[in-house]
């Protein structure tokens, strides 16, 4: 960890995580805010196809020790709405299929803790059949044209197979996936429907199980990753905020997978390429420079903006189209260039 | 206090009036900035997936920068932020991976140790000036001003940075807007994604998810929005017209950045704080300014 | 109601049925599964911790292979094994089962530098992927290989019947689509039952939530033998609280890479049990640290139900996080991890015993019936041999297939049990929901049909199952009588199958009149190998029960003792 070697601080505070310990935010807090025999106040949003029309029942739940939402679904369900529809199988973190959301966040029932006061909804970005039970059909749809298995190049030699966990780290994480769709709720650009190609993450988890496999044809891979629309991942982090097997979604299974798409799509990669190019030579990004690189003549469509922003002194066209040469241009050139041994 | 500062790349540009403003605010606070002129961009998102060592060794620079002057590294953006942040825990676990970067740098005779503390702005002001000297140093108490913190992303995930279990557990700006006379106030948008990321090759994503931000801190009563990435400046504030075109009406939501709200409490003029860079006008923020004539309260 | 044709209906998604299926798909045989949870995300496939190698595979010695064998015989078993199909299927595992896998793509942890990772000891074991979670990867391969052949799917579909052709053969399923309440009756010229091993009919039970014992009721209505019924494993080391945690196990397997194990703690801080001290063959077998407990149990320094403890606190948690998933729930929890230990209590696990099949065909008594997987009655333990049976039932099927005719089924068998899902869902009776029933049932078998059995008990809990039947049954009250995704409506469907099931249980346990391994009677509490190393028979007869008893061979392994205090016996 880094030390405070050089800054004095006046409180001993981390502004990082401020509000963790007032809110309770963290797992020891939210596993002791209750006592045994204290009530929970629970509210579930009931939907039902015949009537079309959600409605949201209260409940009151008492706490038993440690108790999961789940734990709460199924006092609810046995002693209070014994109609009440939810998914769940195992209980325990491997099935992946009692994900929902409490007041608003997305997580898995059974290895939640319960809290005092919970609205609980379904998962986001899919139909609902009943209540709480959304279809998990869309999803699979996605996985499923992704043809999610390896296909070899070579013939398969004999076991064990020469492989190495550096070689799978990243598909190993994506191994961890168990499907429980809490990402693919959370996703915003999931939320925006069919406004882009975005595969969502959940789908590109499944997908790096292989995709990110060494012993997976390239030709395959490349085929897989045009499916995806990976390039319109907006990095915002919920999916790894949301995963219950605290998968790094965006950093050790999306971004690995962009790179590939660099390298076996470079279509869909432009804008990546683009900025890489503009660091490379200039040591900064001028936004301007980057929308320019990207866009080309679209450019134009957006001369309003562009005269808005010139009026405005926003953008310098001179200093966009003239690079400049740094101290940091020279770093950037030197190390993008000649990369560092690794 | 001094501390090595690293403006990134779009205060720079397209929000150099956040770099101004941060200067300003910075010599009120009793904060001395050295600002880092050959550090390069950190390398938005594109360039950790692509060229994850040259990422890495582009970072690591920085902090070694810092690091050469003794300094702890201050920063205003949150995607620099971030990205520093990762290339140092990066760097301190893997300790192949950090003596390759340290051969790299040490071609311009830099060398990096792993001690730079890193801190945004916004981390600086309640850990190193601290809510009793700030409410000392604040003359003009915005009060009455409603304002929407927007936070941004890369302030408040991923949980393997910051450790939030929920991120909307993070207070740190509303706390800070109250020490100012602000008053703050809870709604959908604060701890969501502008979109900027995408923007660079399709804008349609930051004007849909925006929007909605901006209506719901609209809805809620903010007279203004304040925002610490200056990424999520330019889609809050740059793109508003093309957001207001997409959702029909219009918005005309100030949006300030994080040092443009201290300073006005701290008695600094919108001018000063280059409001007027702004594409949204701030017009009627005016009125908490210092020098502006006081009327009766609402 | 939908109607559908193929050549053999799968019920169960899990190792055994995916297999079966598989197999069928790659000699032409059209195929189908019926499954009642999520294929590859239901049953007790799932749950595979860790792979055990056989033989010589992997660098493991004549003694490595020797004591797997042994394991499985005695431990796993309690020699009530059919020991030539075990030699048969170690063999398999030896030669096909690891490669197969890995050139599908299942990634075997290796470490950095290539190595498998394997647990050292007696006995040997690897990982996909990661210690813990091996079933996760496995199943999900299964369903994408599945997925991948165009098998079709039903999925969180139950089969209520099974259904007869005109000459008496079984040749179709009734089935109910829990989502949209639609039935579909498949016409087949086999039928292959793989719902597995586990159930869910005690208070704490592995079983995931869709677990009835359908496989078991299903065959018995339509007449098959059954066998050693009363066979069942217990986890000792699963979590206490919170209720769904149930089957969430602090695993005692040696952990990959590492020479230790968890360790369990009695009421007075006193530890008990730690595999690598207390375990002849190392490898956590169920029953020799149920054994442990049931002694401390007896001294009054720990309950079935808690007041014991298990953990690492031994351990460097680096040793416990490098290739398991031990330490998360504790952590979860808000616990100091390895400092803090969590209170384990009993779980009602696999049940060895089901139908009994003749183990070179899969072939159940019931012509056109096979079974395959855990809910046959040959065998216990790992996923391996659940695997193995998917192979060759898929080959006894296809053995028979050209005597098996495509035939109509019985119409009124279809009506009559349409009609009975009817019913079930407009009950209008003033007694309690099906849950209730449900529960009610599960806790008489937790008091009643325990670890530790006895007449009075079991008795007692007979007079109970069929006071349950004559007053709460038919007076069960629906909330909903809708058709989506009506969970009430299940577990009315459920309860009657799990009474039936029940019952037969009580009554196998009652007819074994002695203790072996996990099978605990305190009237009985001598192992008696002279007349009951048998496999407990099972038959209807009228409208009860009779009992035959089957000697099993014992060519490689045998008991070096008539009898003895079962808790002496070290398996």
């Amino acid at each position: 960890m880094v030390t405070a070697a050089t800054a004095p601080t006046p409180t001993a505070m981390d502004a990082r995580r401020l509000g963790q310990i007032e809110r309770r935010d963290t797992l020891a807090a939210r596993n002791s805010c209750l006592a045994p025999g204290e009530d929970i106040a629970v509210r579930i949003r009931r939907w039902d196809e015949a009537t079309r029309q959600a409605a949201y029942q209260d409940f009151k739940v008492p706490y038993q020790k440690w108790m999961r939402v789940l734990d709460v679904l199924n006092w609810i369900a046995e002693n209070e709405a014994t109609d009440l529809a939810y998914r769940w199988f195992c209980g325990s973190k491997m099935c992946g299929t009692c994900a929902v959301r409490i007041n608003g966040r997305e997580v898995l029932a059974c290895w939640e803790a319960a809290e005092p006061v919970m609205t609980i909804e379904p998962l986001r970005n899919l139909p609902v059949i009943r209540d709480l039970v959304v279809d998990r059909a869309p999803y699979e749809k996605k996985i499923a044209s992704f043809e999610p298995w390896i296909e070899r190049r070579e013939p398969y030699p004999s076991f064990p197979e020469p492989l190495n966990h550096k070689q799978m780290k990243d598909a190993s994480k994506a191994l961890d996936c168990i499907s429980c769709m809490c990402c693919y709720s959370t996703c915003p650009v999931i939320g925006l429907g069919n406004l882009t190609d975005f595969a969502g993450p959940a789908p590109l988890v499944q997908l790096a199980q292989t995709a990110l496999d060494p012993r997976n044809d390239p030709d395959k891979i490349k085929r897989s990753l045009a499916l995806t629309g990976i390039f319109h991942c907006v990095s915002c982090y919920k999916c790894e905020e949301v995963c219950p097997a605290s998968i790094p979604i965006v950093g050790r299974i999306i971004e690995p997978l962009k790179a590939k798409a660099v390298l076996l799509n470079p279509g869909m990669a432009k804008h990546s390429s683009a900025l890489r190019d503009i660091v490379a030579a200039r040591g900064w990004v001028e936004p301007s420079a980057l929308v320019l690189r990207v866009q080309g003549l679209r450019v134009l469509a957006r001369m309003p903006r562009a005269i808005r922003l010139l009026v405005r002194g926003k953008i310098n066209p001179l200093k966009t189209l003239f690079g400049i040469r740094t101290a940091a241009a020279e770093a950037a050139r030197r190390i993008l260039r000649t990369g560092v041994a690794k | 206090m001094k501390f090595a500062y690293y403006p990134g790349c779009s205060a720079r540009s397209t929000c150099a009036e956040l770099n101004a403003a941060t200067h300003l605010v910075a010599a009120k606070l009793g904060l001395e900035l050295l600002q880092l002129e050959s550090a390069t961009c950190t390398g938005a998102r594109e360039l950790r997936a692509i060229d994850p060592p040259g990422f890495l060794t582009l970072n690591v620079r920085i902090l070694a920068l810092a690091e050469s002057h003794g300094l702890p590294l201050m920063t205003i953006c949150n995607t620099c932020t971030l990205n520093v942040l990762d290339a140092h825990a990066a760097f301190a676990s893997d300790r192949e991976l950090a003596a390759a970067i340290n051969v790299k740098l040490a071609e311009e005779g830099l060398h990096y140790s792993g001690r730079t503390r890193i801190s945004h702005f916004l981390w600086v002001l309640h850990e190193n000036i601290g809510e009793q000297r700030l409410r000392e140093l604040v003359v003009n108490p915005l009060t009455n001003m409603t304002i929407a913190a927007f936070y941004g992303c890369h302030i408040t995930r991923p949980p393997s940075q910051y450790g939030f279990v929920d991120s909307r557990n993070n207070i740190a700006l509303e706390k800070l807007a109250e020490v100012l006379g602000c008053q703050p106030i809870d709604y959908s948008g604060r701890n969501e994604c502008c979109g900027f990321h995408t923007a660079a090759h399709d804008e349609r994503v930051a004007i849909k998810l925006t929007g909605q931000h901006i209506q719901a801190a609209k809805t809620g009563g903010a007279q203004a929005m304040v925002t610490p990435c200056p990424l999520c400046h330019t889609i809050l504030d740059g793109f508003q017209r093309e957001i207001e075109k997409d959702v029909g009406h219009k918005l005309g939501m100030p949006i300030l950045h994080l040092p443009q709200l201290v300073g006005l409490a701290l008695g600094l003029s919108p001018d000063e704080l280059n409001v007027d860079r702004h594409m949204v006008p701030v017009g009627a923020l005016k009125a908490y300014a210092a020098n502006a004539p006081k009327e009766p309260h609402r | 109601m939908k109607m559908i044709t193929t050549d053999v209906a799968i019920v169960g998604g899990g190792a055994a049925g995916c297999y079966a299926a598989l197999n069928l798909h790659r000699n032409g045989v059209q195929s189908l599964i019926v499954c009642k949870g999520l294929v590859g995300k239901s049953g007790a496939s799932l749950f595979a911790g860790n792979l055990v190698l056989s033989g010589h595979l992997l660098g493991n010695t004549d003694d490595n292979a020797r004591n797997t064998a042994e394991f499985l015989i005695k431990y796993h078993n309690q020699f009530l094994i059919d020991q030539n199909w075990a030699r048969r299927c170690g063999q398999w595992i030896e030669n096909i089962y690891y490669p197969e896998l890995e050139e599908a793509g299942l990634y075997f942890r290796r470490d950095d530098a290539g190595q498998v990772v394997t647990s050292p000891g007696k006995i040997r074991s690897v990982a996909a992927n990661v210690q813990g979670n091996s079933g996760v990867p496995f199943m999900d391969l299964r369903r994408k290989q599945v997925i991948k052949a165009g098998i079709p799917r039903f999925e969180e579909t139950v089969a209520t019947a099974l259904l007869r052709k005109l000459d008496g053969t079984v040749g179709g399923v009734f089935c109910l689509d829990i989502m949209t309440g639609e039935t579909i009756v498949v016409a087949a010229r086999a039928v292959i039952l793989a719902t597995g091993y586990s159930d869910r009919l005690h208070t704490r039970s592995t079983g995931t939530r869709e677990m009835s014992a359908d496989g078991i009721a299903l065959a018995w209505r339509v007449g098959a033998t059954l066998i050693n019924l009363e066979m069942q494993w217990w986890h000792t080391n699963d979590i206490a609280h919170p209720p769904s945690w149930q089957r969430m196990q602090v695993y005692p397997n040696p952990m990959l890479g590492s020479e230790k194990s968890a360790r369990m703690i009695n009421a007075a801080g006193e530890e008990f049990f730690n595999q690598q001290q207390d375990d002849p063959l190392a490898f956590g077998p169920y029953t020799v640290q149920l054994k442990a407990l049931a002694k401390q149990v007896r001294a009054g320094k720990a309950r079935y139900d808690g007041g014991y403890y298990a953990g690492f606190d031994h351990c460097d948690p680096a040793e416990v996080d490098a290739y398991t998933t031990y330490g998360k729930a504790y952590r979860q929890l808000g616990l100091h991890f390895p400092e803090q230990l969590v209170e384990t209590a009993v779980t009602s696990h696999y049940r060895q015993g089901g139908i009994d099949v003749d183990t070179e065909t899969m072939r159940s008594s019931v012509p056109g019936l096979y079974v395959a997987g855990g809910l046959a009655g040959h065998s216990n333990g790992l996923i391996a041999l659940a695997t193995y049976d998917g192979k060759v039932v898929a080959e006894g099927v296809m053995r028979d297939l050209s005597t098996l005719a495509a035939a109509p089924l019985v119409g009124q068998d279809v009506e009559l049990e349409s009609s009975r899902l009817d019913e079930l869902r407009n009950s209008s009776g003033e007694g309690p929901a099906p849950i209730k029933v449900k529960e009610r049932v599960r806790a008489l078998m937790w008091n009643k049909v325990g670890v530790e059995k006895s007449e009075a008990g079991m008795r007692s809990a007979l007079d109970e199952i069929e006071q349950i039947r004559v007053d709460l049954l038919p007076g069960m009250r629906m909330a909903n009588r809708g058709k989506l995704a009506n969970y009430e409506w299940l577990d009315a469907i459920d309860v009657v199958n799990m009474i039936d099931t029940c019952e037969l249980i009580i009554h196998s346990s009652l007819e074994r009149k002695e203790s072996r391994g996990p099978f605990f009677r305190q009237d009985y509490p001598l192992t008696d190998n002279e007349n009951w190393l048998v496999a407990n028979v099972l038959k209807k007869s009228g409208n009860g029960v009779r009992f035959e008893r089957r000697k099993y061979d014992l060519p490689f392994f045998r008991p070096d003792f008539v009898t003895k205090d079962n808790l002496e016996v070290v398996w």
